[in-house]
C-alpha cells in the first residue's frame, strides 16, 4: 500500500488516503508517484499536483525500519505540506520554535531541553521532566511523583 | 476561578475556494435544482455535488475537528423580494433521526440575505444576519430557525441545503 496526502489550497493535509501498489505501476513496472497521482486526480476530483506521497514508516526524517525516509515525516490531516523543502510539518508546539528541516522537526529557539542528569535519574522519589515555558522562553524543570505498577500474580 | 462552556453555537462560513480547474459548476447545480423541482425527484448526486460535499466536510474537520456525516441534501430557488417562511431542520417529535449541523451554499445568489435566530441565556429570538455570496457556504445548528430573503428584483436565487450529523 502506498499513501498519498491531499493538499488543500492553504497547504494543509486535507486528508490521507491508501493506494494500491498496482495503481502506481508505470509502463516499464515501477512504482511511479505520478501515476498514483494521476490515478487518485481521476478518481476524486482533486488535481494531481495536489496528492503528495507520503511514508507511513517516515518521522524526523528517519526510516522506523532503517530505509529511506520520505519527505519528513508522515503525513496526517492539519500538517502542513512544504513544498520548498518537501517536507510535511505537523503543527507548531509554540509560537517561537523554528523549522529543523535536517530532522523535520520544530525546535525551542534555544535549543532541546537539557538532558537530565544521572542524579536526577537516581532519585526514586521524583520523576524529572522538562516543560517548554513560553512566556519566559526557558525550559523549566518539574518533578512529578513516580508511579508504581503493582503487578498481582 | 474556571470557565467552562458547556454548549455553544457553532457558526461558520467561507468561500469554497477550489483548486484551478476543479472550480464547483454552478451552472449544474442549478440545472439539477430545476430538474428535481420539476421531476419532484431528489437531488441527484453528481461529481460537482460530491466535490462541494468532500471540500465542507474535509475543511470543516481540519479546521474545527468536527468530523461529519450526511444527511440530506435538497436544492431551492428563491423568487425576487421574497423573504422564506421560517425554517427549520430538526424534528422536534425525532430529534433522533434530526440533524446536527444546516449548510447553505450560494450556487447562483445575489443580495441574499440570511437570518439565523438564536437564544442567548434569557434573551429569547435574538438573530444574526450574514449574506450569502455566490460560492460561499454558512453553516450553524440545525437546532437554529433561519430565514432566506432575496432582496433583489431581478432573478432567483439558488441555495444549496445539505445537512449533517456529527460522524
Amino acid at each position: 500500500m502506498a499513501h498519498f496526502a491531499k493538499i488543500g489550497i492553504n497547504g494543509k493535509v486535507l486528508q490521507v488516503v491508501t493506494v494500491d501498489n498496482n495503481d502506481l505501476m508505470d509502463s516499464n513496472n515501477v512504482e511511479n508517484e505520478k501515476v498514483g497521482q494521476q490515478y487518485l486526480q481521476l478518481h476524486s476530483n482533486w488535481p494531481a499536483e495536489l496528492w503528495i506521497q507520503t511514508s507511513y514508516n517516515t518521522i524526523n526524517n528517519t526510516h522506523r525500519s532503517g530505509g529511506t525516509a520520505l519527505r519528513g515525516n508522515y503525513a496526517g490531516i492539519g500538517c502542513i505540506w512544504d513544498e520548498d523543502n518537501q517536507i510535511f510539518w505537523p503543527k507548531k508546539p509554540y509560537a517561537s520554535w523554528i523549522k529543523n528541516t535536517t530532522t523535520a522537526g520544530w525546535e525551542s529557539p534555544i535549543g532541546n531541553a537539557p538532558a537530565i542528569t544521572a542524579e536526577q535519574q537516581a532519585d526514586e522519589s521524583n520523576v524529572y521532566h522538562y516543560s517548554w515555558n513560553e512566556e519566559n522562553q526557558t525550559w523549566d524543570l518539574g518533578t512529578s511523583a513516580p508511579i508504581n505498577i503493582v503487578v498481582d500474580e | 476561578m474556571e470557565k467552562k462552556i458547556l454548549s455553544e453555537q457553532l457558526l461558520i462560513f467561507s468561500d469554497v475556494v477550489m483548486p484551478k480547474g476543479f472550480e464547483i459548476d454552478q451552472d449544474k447545480l442549478m440545472a439539477d435544482t430545476i430538474e428535481s423541482s420539476l421531476t419532484n425527484k431528489e437531488f441527484p448526486f453528481s461529481r460537482t455535488w460530491d466535490m462541494l460535499n468532500i471540500y465542507i466536510r474535509e475543511h470543516i474537520g481540519v479546521e474545527y475537528k468536527i468530523k461529519l456525516a450526511n444527511k440530506k441534501t435538497w436544492s431551492d430557488t428563491y423568487k425576487p423580494n421574497t423573504l422564506s417562511e421560517p425554517l427549520l431542520n430538526i424534528n422536534h417529535s425525532n430529534l433522533g433521526d434530526s440533524p446536527d449541523f444546516t449548510t447553505l451554499y450560494g450556487t447562483k445568489v445575489s443580495n441574499c440575505w440570511i437570518k439565523i435566530y438564536y437564544d442567548d441565556n434569557r434573551r429569547k429570538g435574538k438573530s444574526w444576519n450574514i449574506e450569502l455570496k455566490e460560492n460561499m457556504f454558512i453553516m450553524f445548528p440545525s437546532s437554529n430557525i433561519y430565514t432566506i430573503s432575496n432582496e433583489q428584483k431581478d432573478s432567483l436565487n439558488f441555495i444549496q441545503t445539505i445537512t449533517y450529523t456529527y460522524s
